[in-house]
């Protein structure tokens, strides 16, 4: 009889062990959802990481306000240096140690790259990327949920206001020479095309340079009456200073890379007034009730010494559809439920500009990519920023 | 002629940088690879006592110096010394383990936001000749540097410290019995090596600081040293000249692509022919 029972209560703990491994999705518990991010919190790309800790910020407050249905987030966010090889472990490392539901954000083309495979053969979902790369949407990944618009967007629609509104007829790029630069170009090039121009003068600028004489003197060659920089702020910074230092004072357009104002105007002692760029989110000074809010939670979760600049407040933004995903699911959340949910998106509309989302297509790589549309602004006297269009989307 | 005259202006910061690793390398043998962070850490606290204590220049930039000096006593005294039974390679070690301390400290310190620092001369006024520009920051380094050899290769050649220090590096042994007290001989040598590469942070931190911006520069700088010869201060600062004059010249007319790596192309190509470079005398100790 005791030997009976005994075997009964044993096939019972098993069946219900089973049972609960069949119905709880990885990273989620009764009262957790575990979310991970990568962000260079220290290294060259450093300025950036800025995104991981407004992520967090907002994680913060909602856990405050009770969380997503009954669940407080469990924010996973390492630094990963922007070292490829270190976003890989890092995500492995968390991923098979913890187990994550899904990732956010997560700074910088090259690492997103280094984990892309690796999240998607394991079918996790990973909701806006910091980086307008292509290679998010083509091809489009069914787990893979782009917020980011395109720099190859970005760089049609300024090319499209230099030559339409401000009647610029010589066009130059000066671009980092990897992924992000090279979907400017790209942009430019088509763009310019259709309206029968071609770019002046093309003019790389790797990532260990600091002398960018002979980039002006290429750029002053071609006679460009708009340079596009597609580059990091500081060599953003460098270019415009050494064009000053050689007279050279085209029209200078940038990237939503370079649209902190503030900062660039205090690192390029002034230089960056005038300069055009695009920009994916509201302005720091935006007095919209969800700006206000967030920036509530920042000055009560902030760290000491942090400023509530354009890509600390992208942090929030950047993950802003993910946590609608993750309401929209209720209780039972799941990955393939999450990803439907997700798919349901159209019009959300957050801190940034319009948010859509369709059922996965392998044909069509939008049915991935949230938000299209950016506007324009310039920096005036003290970093302020003027807007110059409304939200504008790529022909 | 605006590519050589931009060449030989950007050529000066590395200059400096390979005259402050040539000081060291002429005593001990040792690379210091933490040549570059003990300016930046220099340059931070000069940004600190201008921007946050809103000191003037002629107190901030002559305290920076005094601070670069004694920084540069203290690793000889409190790290190097310590080491039991050293030898090159290990000495290259812990100048590795000081760079990372010593970036690790301005990283967590000073954040990792790009800044820029005051400065009497704006690094973006430029100096021209019909159609050939130098900015004036760079006209200044170049006098700098220039100055700076001078007097470093005058000290070394005809003073008595400066004699004292080539003998410890020739025999360290034959110098301690003829009375040569070598440990203070070194520990010296980090002090001016130190001051010279604060010297050239506080000409670079006028464009841009960050936590980086010390590494290209002594990258340069070293490779500078090595192409001229690491034992030779002319040899370095000339080094540092041809680099920025080939890279420029390529960057103009061949591709500005591999601006950068052709420097190293050419030192590899040094190297092979002249392995001591291209102004040092080929030294042989004696076994």
């Amino acid at each position: 009889m005791k030997k009976t029972t005994f075997l009964l209560l044993a096939v019972l703990v098993v069946f219900l062990g089973l049972a609960s491994i069949c119905t709880a999705e990885e990273g989620v518990t009764d009262t957790t959802i575990r979310i991970g991010q990568w962000g260079p919190q220290t290294g060259p790309a450093a300025p950036w990481g800025a995104v991981a800790r407004g992520t967090g910020v907002l994680f913060q407050m909602i856990n405050e306000e009770g969380g997503i249905h009954g669940r407080k987030i469990e924010y996973h966010m390492f630094d990963d240096a922007y070292n490829p090889a270190k976003t890989k472990a890092g995500v492995k490392e968390l991923q098979e140690g913890i187990g994550i539901f899904g990732w956010a954000s997560g700074v910088g083309t090259a690492p997103g790259l280094a984990v892309k495979d690796y999240l998607m053969q394991r079918k996790i979902p990973w909701v806006g990327p910091a980086a307008g790369s292509l290679h998010w949407i083509s091809p489009p990944q069914k787990y893979l949920f782009a917020v980011y618009p395109l720099y190859y967007s970005e760089a049609k629609i300024l090319c499209k206001y230099a030559i339409e509104k401000l009647g610029k007829k010589r066009i130059a790029i000066a671009y980092q020479n990897d992924d992000y630069g090279k979907n400017g170009v790209s942009g430019a090039e088509v763009e310019l095309a259709k309206h029968g121009m071609k770019l002046v003068a093309k003019v790389p600028v790797e990532l260990t340079d600091t002398d960018m004489k002979p980039h002006i003197m290429q750029l002053r060659k071609a006679r460009a009456d708009l340079v596009l920089l597609w580059v990091a702020p500081g060599h953003a910074v460098r270019i415009i200073g050494t064009g000053r230092a050689m007279r050279f004072t085209p029209q200078w357009m940038s990237t939503s890379t370079c649209s902190d104002f503030p900062l660039m105007m205090a690192i390029s002692k002034g230089l960056w007034r005038g300069v055009i760029t695009g920009s994916f989110a509201q302005l720091p000074d935006s007095t919209s009730p969800l700006m206000l809010k967030y920036k509530k939670a920042f000055e009560k979760y902030a760290a000491k010494g942090e400023r509530w600049g354009v890509f600390f407040y992208a942090g929030i933004g950047f993950v802003e559809p993910m946590v609608e995903g993750l309401k929209r699911c209720g209780r039972n959340l799941t990955r393939e439920r999450f990803v439907k949910e997700m798919e349901g998106i159209r019009n959300f509309k957050g801190i940034f500009g319009r948010i859509d989302y369709a059922p996965f297509d392998p044909n069509d790589p939008y049915c991935r990519q949230g938000q299209k549309e950016l506007f324009l602004i310039q920096c005036e006297k003290g970093g302020k920023a003027k807007s110059l269009t409304g939200w504008m989307e790529p022909d | 002629m605006q590519t050589l005259v931009s060449g030989i202006a950007v050529g000066s910061s590395y200059a400096l940088m390979g005259l402050a690793m040539v000081i060291i390398y002429k005593t001990s043998e040792v690379i210091n690879f933490a040549q570059g962070e003990m300016a930046l850490l220099s340059v931070f606290l000069t940004y600190m006592v201008l921007e946050y204590y809103h000191f003037p220049f002629y107190v901030a930039f002559p305290s920076a110096l005094a601070f670069a000096l004694l920084l540069g006593f203290f690793l000889e005294f409190a790290v190097l010394r310590r080491a039991k039974e050293p030898n090159v390679l290990g000495m290259i070690i812990i100048t590795i383990g000081l760079e990372m301390i010593l970036m690790g400290f301005v990283s967590w310190k000073f954040g990792a936001e790009p800044k820029t620092m005051r400065f009497p001369l704006s690094p973006y006024d430029s100096l021209s000749l019909g159609e050939i520009f130098v900015s004036s920051l760079e006209a200044l380094t170049f006098v700098v540097a220039l100055t700076l050899m001078a007097v470093l290769f005058l000290f070394l050649r005809y003073s008595k410290l400066g004699i004292a220090m080539k003998a410890t590096q020739q025999n360290k042994m034959a110098a301690r019995l003829m009375g040569i007290r070598t440990n203070r001989i070194l520990m010296i040598t980090w002090g001016i090596s130190s001051l010279v590469g604060c010297t050239a942070g506080l000409l670079i931190a006028p464009t841009i600081m960050q936590p980086y911006m010390m590494w290209d520069p002594m990258l340069k700088g070293f490779a500078a040293a090595v192409l001229g010869g690491m034992t030779s201060l002319p040899g370095s600062v000339f080094g540092a000249y041809i680099i920025g004059v080939v890279e420029n010249l390529f960057g103009g007319y061949v591709s500005i692509e591999f601006k950068s790596a052709v420097a190293f192309f050419i030192i590899v190509l040094v190297l092979c022919i002249k392995p001591s470079g291209l102004f040092a005398r080929h030294y042989v100790k004696k076994v």
